[in-house]
Parts: structure tokens; sequence; C-alpha cells
């Protein structure tokens, strides 16, 4: 069986002392290995210490994440067969490093949640025996196309922006609102919507370089997302005092 | 003095998964102060990997039409094969249209009906009503008379846990996320709270609540080959277990998938099948049908399985060098349908397996999905054994799926038994007296688990290596524990694992163990883990007959006059065997009868030889 | 940036910015595009050239449009500006992304902050030398081209880069059009702009100042 060299980032935080460095593995690779089989087994065979984070292992939850040959890029889809020569992994930027390839991205999808008060704004009391309201099926599948982002950060660590502006909230934030925009059960006003994403934060610090457009492993419009609510965000700030 | 920090709540919710979270939003609503403590960030957890949808009869499609509460109900105890109780699955199906309809208003973008004439793939032609357009749509899953499973596209628990999640954070609700319970803390009466682990910094703390909730899913990764998420380690139960005065319900009780994608084990959603896919054998020859003319690839899961391993063990399967599988062929849904409404699937297959479904069959093989046992609580939720202790999800042993869960049914579990038991618990919470402990017994439960790592981490008690262990455990459940059990075979299990476990209790780390050590983690988990596959291969040993997923090969019947009762397993402490006792399983609307499907009944083609 | 710490109190600063950030740029693009066309009639004949800067100049465009252009300058300089980052260590973060990151993006992105700066320098230089030589005509420009020719080709790829992926990126981020097709023609464009401004260059080396 051939074999194949890894390059994987190290630093624990409770060791500050031992700096930063890549630590090179060897192991053997069986045809259709993923990145998650071969980090479990470098974890089980080689190196019990080394830190990464899998949950679903299918592309599904967004845990795994990370700097693959130079990508943000789910770990647990990635062939190494795709892969040319040495592979090295390095941690997500922007995000809190917890150690080696971990990295803290629910502290800040949290705060991304919070900051686009990401949930569905309604006056109306829920009535258990009423039937649902009504909605189009394209309306739902349209919310859908928005939903589908599973907080991964690709899109995130790939962008300039969110490389530099502590406080901007990504493509991701950005996708987040439009979600809501097209959502008719959302009832919040043009001014509410501004206010959450209308400033460079927002709509506005994006420069458009499209990393997180290449990046996301979901393949959301994020292009066309980031655009319109652009344009959606000129057209609620003109019109509002 | 405390070395620990203590952080003190009104509820403290382990488990952010749907079950999890739903609870907490009914005590957080009630003025309650809660805390969650997840394993992941909430929107990580397993509930998001669920794609096919969620029971509720609705009845607004034309396939659904005439459906109603009973017919869900009584669908649910077939598909238990009579082991659920009777009174949970009544409260169930008739909350289920309220809690789905309740998250379409929390935001759950369900699909609508469209009215109009539509051909299913089957050829069969169905229209939709005009006056129902609009509203939530269903679509068809195993062991149900009507479609009656809510969806949205192949998304329906990555959207009901981001509903739900959404208000959770809308609600300031703590989370503590990558924190494990390791440990329960109670005074052999009320249970006080947990010793749990920080897995960013390897710090214990200690979290104390007037009400305690487990919801912290499945075991599934006892298993070798299973669709769960690495995460689904039955931790939940274990220290449950561990208190020896709780007990565990039916954990023989393991439900197999037909369709886990051969070799990553990833599932195929049910929803495949129930929008028209077929199962083939090695000459492309559509089996199903032959054994269950009825449902066809749409019997419950259990029979399924059995079938297609039936299938195998005749030589039908196709050979690979991961054993022999089957098909799974959607090629005639069309690309217009796979990429849209089973696009997950599509994704799957291109990147696990670099198969595009579209023009080209899917390996499957039954695979370990769902478990049906847990922490055995009451109506209301309430914990066997120990009071202010709560059970809600898959977790827990409410008793809605018996010996066999119906696809869709545990999402809506979630979300039901969250709502229910989570108001149940929050009354509790609200009636109960002030937090009343003994310092010195909660700082015991700490420092107990504080000198297991010390232990593990100067390798006191020996040097095995967990993850050998770890393999070994997984390769006896796949081996003697699956979908066709037999005596000899499950004693071989609980002999292995009984050697296994007293090797767990051995294991010394490789590592240095500082911090958040993944190793230690795994190490702190295995001897629970194990007493868990204990129980499961002991109770299933021990349960003389055929019911729903427990298949024993030298019982094929289901026995109702010795064995119409539910499994309760206790762990003593020393002991290396689980203590099996048993309680009668409720029956108040529908005696057990014939399933309409699988080997027993009339109506499938062996049935009807036999008969 | 005082100026822009008491704008941004306005909740909408951000949002006038961003639009006099779109206007400006597409307005400097359909500048320096023109005057490239302008410039390389050069290559239809020294005639062709003199009579166009005359006509421009008698019809008072040239005095019209190139205050115009200079407050457009400045006000893009302004608000684009603005994205530059200006503490070190965010220009480490840049330089370490840029690095760690095998995209492209990145790379696009420092050489559009690199190239503004030096068109600030290199623009205003010209535009200095080109107004105070005033008129312009065949020679003067032949002239100015023999004696620093290598000025010249430096600002032409300069503003092409940055034009070129300017508009590409404005379009993209407004999303009037796919990217696909949209790179397409904005290279497309780019390079054509590119092959006359050489052209050019070349034509007025041959001509050399009287
Ligand atoms: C691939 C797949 C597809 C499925 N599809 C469907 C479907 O279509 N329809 C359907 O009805 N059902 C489906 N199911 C079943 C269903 O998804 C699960 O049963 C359900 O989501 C369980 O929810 P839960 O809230 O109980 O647990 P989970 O969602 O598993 O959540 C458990 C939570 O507990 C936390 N946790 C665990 N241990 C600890 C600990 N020690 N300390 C702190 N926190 C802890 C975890 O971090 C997590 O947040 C599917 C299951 C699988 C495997
Ligand atoms: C020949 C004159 C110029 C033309 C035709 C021009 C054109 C453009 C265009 C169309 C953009 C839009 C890209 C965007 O907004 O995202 C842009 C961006 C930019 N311009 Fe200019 N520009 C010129 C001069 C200058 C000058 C003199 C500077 C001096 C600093 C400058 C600095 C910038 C910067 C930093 C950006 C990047 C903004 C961003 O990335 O969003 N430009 N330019
Ligand atoms: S397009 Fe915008 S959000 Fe996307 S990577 Fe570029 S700057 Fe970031
Ligand atoms: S938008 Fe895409 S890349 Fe960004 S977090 Fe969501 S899924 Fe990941
Ligand atoms: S582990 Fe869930 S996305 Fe990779």
């Amino acid at each position: 069986m051939s074999t194949r060299k890894f390059s994987i980032f190290r630093y624990n935080p409770i060791t500050p002392e031992v700096k930063p460095f890549m630590q090179e593995y060897t192991i053997e690779e069986p045809p259709g290995m993923t990145i998650f089989v071969a980090l479990n087994k470098i974890r089980e065979e080689l190196d019990p210490t080394l830190m990464f984070d899998f949950v679903c292992r299918a592309a599904i939850c967004g845990s795994c994440a990370m700097i693959i040959n130079g990508k943000p890029r789910l770990a647990c889809k990635t062939l190494t067969s795709d892969l040319k020569g040495t592979v090295t992994l390095m941690p997500l930027p922007v995000f809190k490093l917890i150690g080696d390839l971990s990295v803290d991205t629910g502290t800040w999808f949290r705060h991304l949640s919070v900051k686009t008060k990401s949930w569905i704004h309604s006056s109306k009391e829920f009535d258990p025996n009423a039937p649902e309201d009504r909605m189009d099926n394209e309306t739902a599948l349209e919310i859908y196309e928005a939903e589908r982002c599973i907080e991964c950060g690709c899109c995130i660590a790939g962008c300039v922006t969110a490389n530099i502006r502590e406080d901007f909230l990504g493509a991701a934030g950005i996708n987040r609102v439009a979600r809501f925009m097209v959502d008719p059960r959302d009832e919040r006003s043009k001014e509410e919507y501004f206010d959450v994403i209308g400033s460079d934060e927002g709509a506005f610090g994006c420069m458009g370089l499209m990393a997180c457009d290449d990046n996301c492993p979901m393949q959301l419009p994020l292009q066309l997302q980031l655009s319109f609510v652009r344009r959606k965000m000129v057209s609620f700030g003109l019109s509002i005092k | 003095m405390s070395n620990y920090t203590t952080i003190v709540s009104d509820v403290l919710v382990v488990g952010a998964g749907l079950a999890g979270e739903r609870a907490a939003i009914e005590a957080a609503s009630r003025g309650l102060d809660v805390i969650i403590l997840s394993l992941v960030p909430p929107r990580r957890s397993h509930s998001t990997a669920a794609q096919g949808g969620c029971q509720a009869s609705l009845g607004n499609c034309a396939m659904g039409s005439g459906d109603n509460t009973d017919v869900h109900f009584a669908d649910t105890v077939k598909g238990s094969d009579w082991g659920c109780d009777q009174e949970v699955a009544r409260l169930f199906v008739e909350t289920a249209p309220k809690a789905v309809r309740q998250m379409s208003m929390w935001g759950v973008p369900w699909n609508r009906v469209v009215g109009g004439k539509k051909t299913l793939p089957d050829g069969r032609e169905v229209e939709d009503p005009k006056e129902k357009e609009g509203l939530i749509t269903a679509r068809d899953f195993g062991g149900t008379a009507k479609w009656r499973t809510c969806y949205t596209a192949d998304g329906a628990g990555h959207t009901l846990q981001y509903a739900v999640d959404s208000v959770v954070i809308k609600l300031g609700i703590t989370v503590h996320d990558r924190t494990e319970a390791i440990s329960l803390i109670h005074d052999g009466e009320t249970c006080l709270g947990v010793v749990a682990r920080c897995l960013k910094t390897g710090e214990l703390r200690i979290y104390l609540a007037k009400s305690t909730v487990i919801a912290t899913g499945g075991y599934g990764r006892l298993y070798g080959a299973s669709t769960n998420a690495i995460i689904n380690e039955g931790n939940g139960m274990s220290i449950a277990l561990n208190t020896g005065l709780v007990p565990l319900g039916n954990m023989e009780a393991v439900q197999f998938h037909p369709t886990g994608m051969v070799p990553v084990w990833i599932l195929i959603t049910e929803g495949a099948r129930g929008d028209g896919g077929y199962l083939l054998d090695k000459n492309h020859h559509r089996f199903m049908p032959d054994y269950e003319p009825k449902k066809k690839e749409l019997a419950s899961r259990d029979v399924v399985s059995r079938r297609m391993i039936q299938h195998i063990r005749k030589g039908h399967g196709v050979d690979s060098p991961y054993g022999p599988h089957l098909w799974l062929d959607i090629r005639h849904l069309g690309a217009k349908h796979i990429n849209t409404n089973l696009r997950e699937i599509a994704n799957i297959c291109k990147n696990f397996n670099g198969i595009d479904p579209v023009n080209a069959l899917i390996p499957v093989r039954p695979t370990q999905h769902y478990s049906m046992g847990g922490v055995r609580t009451n109506i209301d939720g309430q914990v066997y054994g120990l009071k202010g202790l709560f059970a809600v999800g898959e977790a827990a042993c409410w008793d809605l799926h018996g010996f066999n869960r119906l696809g869709g049914n545990s999402l809506a579990e979630t979300i039901v038994s969250g709502w229910i038991v989570g108001k149940k618990m929050a009354e509790y919470t609200l009636g109960a007296a002030e937090l009343n402990y003994q310092y010195n017994n909660v700082q015991g439960f700490a420092k107990e688990q504080q000198e297991r790592i010390n232990n593990l981490i100067a390798g006191k008690q020996g040097k095995e290596n967990v993850y050998a262990l770890r393999k070994e455990m997984e390769q006896t459940l796949m081996d003697y524990v699956g979908i066709f059990r037999n005596g000899p075979d499950l004693q071989k299990a609980v002999d292995n694992l009984k050697e296994i476990y007293h090797r767990s209790l051995k294991i010394g780390l490789q590592s240095s163990g500082k911090g958040a050590n993944p190793e230690l983690s795994t190490c702190l988990r295995m001897p629970g883990m194990l007493r868990l596959a204990l129980c499961i291969s002991y109770g299933a040993l021990t349960r003389t007959e055929s019911r729903g997923s427990h298949a024993r090969e030298d019982f094929p019947k289901r026995d109702d006059a010795n064995w119409l009762k539910r499994t309760l397993a206790y762990w003593k402490e020393g002991s290396d065997l689980p203590d099996l006792q048993y309680e009668p399983v409720k029956i108040t609307e529908l005696p057990p009868g014939d399933r309409g499907y699988g080997e027993s009944s009339a109506s499938s083609a062996e049935g009807k030889k036999q008969n | 940036m005082l100026v822009q710490k008491i704008l941004t109190r306005n909740p909408k600063a951000e949002l006038y910015y961003d639009l006099v950030e779109l206007f400006t740029g597409i307005t400097l693009v359909g500048f320096l595009w023109t005057h490239m066309l302008f410039v390389s009639t050069i290559l239809l004949g020294s005639d062709l050239f003199n009579t166009l800067s005359k006509s421009l100049d008698d019809y008072y465009l040239s005095y019209v449009g190139i205050p115009f252009i200079v407050l457009v300058f400045i006000m893009h300089i302004l608000s684009a500006g603005r994205r530059l980052p200006t503490r070190y260590q965010e220009q480490k973060i840049i330089w370490r992304h840029a690095k760690m990151l095998q995209g492209t993006d990145t790379w696009v992105w420092v050489f559009q902050a690199i190239t503004g700066a030096a068109i600030f320098a290199l623009a205003s230089i010209h535009m200095f030398v080109v107004l105070t030589g005033w008129p312009i005509t065949a020679t003067t420009s032949a002239g100015r081209v023999e004696a620093f020719w290598w000025f010249y080709l430096v600002l032409l790829l300069l503003g092409e880069y940055h034009a070129g992926f300017g508009i590409y990126r404005q379009f993209v981020k407004w999303g009037w059009f796919p990217r696909k097709p949209l790179g397409y023609v904005s290279k497309l464009i780019t390079v054509i702009i590119l092959t006359l401004g050489v052209a050019a260059l070349w034509v007025f080396l041959q001509l050399g100042g009287a």
C-alpha cells in the first residue's frame, strides 16, 4: 500500500512555552481515505495528543473545517487521493484556537446569531389548535436554500475582510440575514434589517473577492445572496429617514 | 475550600440536541434559570443529521388524506411490535401535529402542498387538493399507512435544530458547549447535578441544579458500523446507569437501518425509498416484493433489514472487499428530483463514494442506526430511581418505540417529548424546595472523577490501550449482537465484553493527558460504554423471543405470554453484569396482534406459506 | 481619518461610502478607458490626435472634464481607501493570510490596494505634468513619453490592472451579472486597452519629441 505524508500544525495553549510548529506524520493510504480517516489513524496509532474535531463525518454538521493544502475545506469529505503530495493541515484562521486543528467556531457563530437576531420576529401567539399559516412551496424552498448553511466557517476563514475586521459578519452572516428577509413569517421592518446589517460590519464591508463563494462546501449561492442583501440594504437605507 | 468551579442554576440540561433544547425552552419560558451542556455547539448535535423527516398526522397531501391520530397510533404500536407504552404513544400522536405546527411558527420551512395532478415514480396518479395548497405536506416512510412524514427537502433535522436553537438564542439561554458531563451528582434520593469536564481546557466543574435533564442522544458508536455521529457514545445513559439506582430500559432493542452506504456507513435516508427507490440484488432483481408483497421496500426498518440480510445469506449479495452488500436504485426518479429533493443523498454519494446516483447504483447494507432503549422514565419524563432527574429524546426510554422505532417518529419524539417533559420538569422545578446538598458529598463526586483522571495519567491501574479495547468492543457487537441473534453468539458476546470490561478498568494513558487531551476523554468514557454494551448483549441473551428489531434465530416467534414486558437493566457497584428486572408493558387500546408485515405476518409472502 | 470618524456616527454613512465607491469607481474606469481610446488615436496619425485634443479644448470639455475627474479621483480615494488596513497589525494579518491561503483572491486584493496607492502617486504626477505642459499635442506628448516611457508603462499596467479587477469586483458585489462571463469580459477589455496603450506608447516613442 502507498503511504502519505502529512504536515500538521501543532500548538496547545496550555503549554505556551512550546511555540507553534509543523509536525510530520507518515501513514499508509488505503483507497478512498478521507482526512477524517487519516487523522483518526494518526491519533490512534502515532500521536494520541492530536486535537481535531469531527461529529457527523458526513459533511452535515460543519465541525471539521480546516485549511487543507491552502484551502478551507471540510476534512471529512476531502479524499486524500484528490490532493497532491504532502497534505498540509492548518486550523482555520479568524476563530479562536483551542489546540492544533481545533478552533472555537461555536462561540463565533452564536455571536453571529445574536448580532443578526437570527430568529423569526413575529407578533403572533402560537395557537396549538389552529392549522398552520399557509406558505408557498417555492418560498419554503427559497428559505431552505439559504438555511442550508452549516456554520462551518470556511467562508469566514478565506475572507480577507473577516481576517482584518473582527466585527465583520462575513458571508455566513449576510446569508443568514437573507434567509430571514425572504421569510414571510418574519415581520421585521426595513429599519430593523438595516440596523442589523446595513454597515461595514455587514453588507457594505464585503469587498467582493468571492473567496466565500469559492470555498463554501455546501455550494450556497453566496455571490447572489451577498449582492441581494447589498442591493436591499441600499434600497432600505435610501427609503428610511 | 473547593477546588472546583461550581455553577448553580434551576435547571441543567445535559445535551443540546433537539430534545434537550426543546425542553430547555419550556423551562426558560417559565422564568427558570437554565444551563445547557453539550459536547459540541448545539447546531452540530446529531439531530442535524436527520434528513428524512418527522411524523405528524396532518393529512394534508393527497396520499395522507384520511390520516388522523388513531392511524398514527396504530402504526406506532404495530411498529414497536407491541413493545411501546400505549399511554405514551397516545399522548405522542395527539401532540405531534401541534408540535410540527409550532416548529413552523419558529421558522422551519416545511415543504408545502402544491395542488394539482402528479405521477408517482411507480406510475400511480395522484391529485393534491387545491384547497390544501400551502399547508405542510408529507412524504412516505416505512411502516406507515399514510404519507405522514413532514420534511424540508433533505434537511428536516437541520432546519428543526436551527429553528429550536434560534429560540434558545432568542431567550438568551446559557449554553456551555464543549463540556462533557462525566458523572451525576446525587444523594441517593435526589439528583443534584453533574460533574463535567471542559473539553477546551480539561478543567473539572461542578454543576448543581434542582432539575437535571439527560438529553444526550443515542449510543450508535458502540457498534463498528453505525450511521450515527461519532459523538454518539451513549454517555448520558452510562452516567445514569453508573448511579446504580437508575435503570436503562430495553437496551437490547437496537435498530438497524436498511441503507447505510458501504463502506463509510453514512445513512442514505429512507426518503430515497419513500420517494420510490428500489432495492436490487446482484442480478439487479428487485427482491423486496418477493418477501413483502404489500409494503415492499417500505415495510418497517427491522423487517427490511432482516429481509436484506436473509437475501444476502441466500447468496444474492454483491461481493465487495467490505463484505457482501445490495444495491439501492434511485435512477428512475430522474436527475431533477434527485438533485433537488434528494440533493443531500446525491452529494453524499459523490463526496464519499465518487458515484452519481442519477446514473449509478448505491451500495448499501443494514447498519446500526437507532437505540430504542435508554434511561427509563415515566410518562412525564421522570427517571426511575432518582428525584429531580429527567430524560428525553433518544437517550430516554419514554417508551414510544418499543422494539422498533418508525422512521420519522424520532424527530417527532424529540419535539413532542421535549415539549411535554420540559413542561413537567419546569413544573417540578418551580415546586421544588431550594437546592439542599451536603458540601462533602458534592465535592466527593468531583474528587472521584479527579482521581480516575490521575490514575489514568499515572497508569496506576494498568497500561491497556484504549483504542485497542474500543475496536474489540465494536467488533464484538457487530459480530454477535447484530440483526440476527442467537444464544451461542450472544453468550460469546457477553463473555468477550466482560473480559474487555475488566481490562477497561486497567487502561493507562499513552500521552500526558494534559488539558483537553482527546485520549483522556475516550478513556474516561470507555468503561461506561462497555457497561452499555453488556446491557445490550445480556438483555438480548436473556430475552428468548423475537420482537421488533430483536430477532432471535433460535426463538423466531414473538412470545406475548412470557415476554410482553420491558427489560430494566441496573448496574450494581462492583458487578460485571447488569442486574435485569422486568416490568409489564402497558396495553391500553390495541391488544397484541398481527403487524401486517414481517416474517410472522399473514400478508407477507412467507407468512402466507406458513399459514 | 478624522472625517470618517465623524461621518461614521451617521448610521447611513457606510451606505453612502459604498455608493460613492461604486459611482466613482465606475466613472474612473469609464474615464480611463475613454482616455486610453483618445490617446490611442495617435495610432491613426498625429493629425487626428491633435484635432481631437483641440476640439475637446474648443468645446471646453477639458475644462469641465478634468476638474470633475480630479474631484471623482479624490472622492474615490476617500471612499475606497477606507478599506485599506492602516494598522501594522492588520497588514501583518493580510500578508500571513495571503501566504497561507492558496486562493488567488487575497493576492488580487493585496494588489488592488498596492496598485491603488501607486496610482494615487503616479496619476497625480502625470496630471500635474500634463496640466503644466498645456495644451496637449502629439509633439508634446511624444516628448513626455520619450523622456518618461517607463513611467507611462508602469502607470498603464497598474491603472489597467486596478481598473479591470475593480470593475469586475464592483459588478460581482452588486450582482448584476454572473461571475464567470463577467470575468471573461473584463479580462478581454483589459487586454484590448492594454494592447492599445502599449501600441500608443510605441508610436509616441517612434515619433520622438521635436
Ligand atoms: C443519520 C441519521 C438520520 C436520521 N434521520 C431521521 C429522520 O429522518 N427522522 C427521524 O425521525 N429520526 C431520524 N434519525 C434519528 C434522530 O435524528 C435522532 O434520534 C434524534 O435527533 C436524537 O435527538 P436527541 O436530541 O435525543 O439527541 P442528539 O441530537 O443526538 O443530541 C445529543 C446532545 O447531547 C450532547 N451530549 C452527549 N453526551 C453528552 C455529555 N456527556 N455531556 C454533555 N453533553 C452531551 C451532544 O453534544 C448533543 O448536543 C436519524 C438518525 C441518524 C443517525
Ligand atoms: C485611474 C484612476 C482609477 C481608476 C480608474 C480606479 C478604479 C477603481 C475601481 C473601479 C475600483 C472598484 C473596486 C471596488 O470598489 O471594490 C477601485 C477600487 C480601489 N481603488 Fe481605485 N481607481 C483609480 C484610482 C485609484 C487611486 C488613485 C487610488 C489610491 C489609493 C485607488 C485606490 C483604490 C483602492 C484601495 C481600491 C480597493 C477598494 C476595494 O478593494 O474595495 N484607486 N478603483
Ligand atoms: S466576497 Fe465579501 S464576504 Fe465573501 S470572501 Fe470576499 S469580502 Fe468576504
Ligand atoms: S456559508 Fe457556506 S462556507 Fe460559510 S459557514 Fe455556511 S456553509 Fe460554511
Ligand atoms: S464532521 Fe460534520 S461536517 Fe465534517
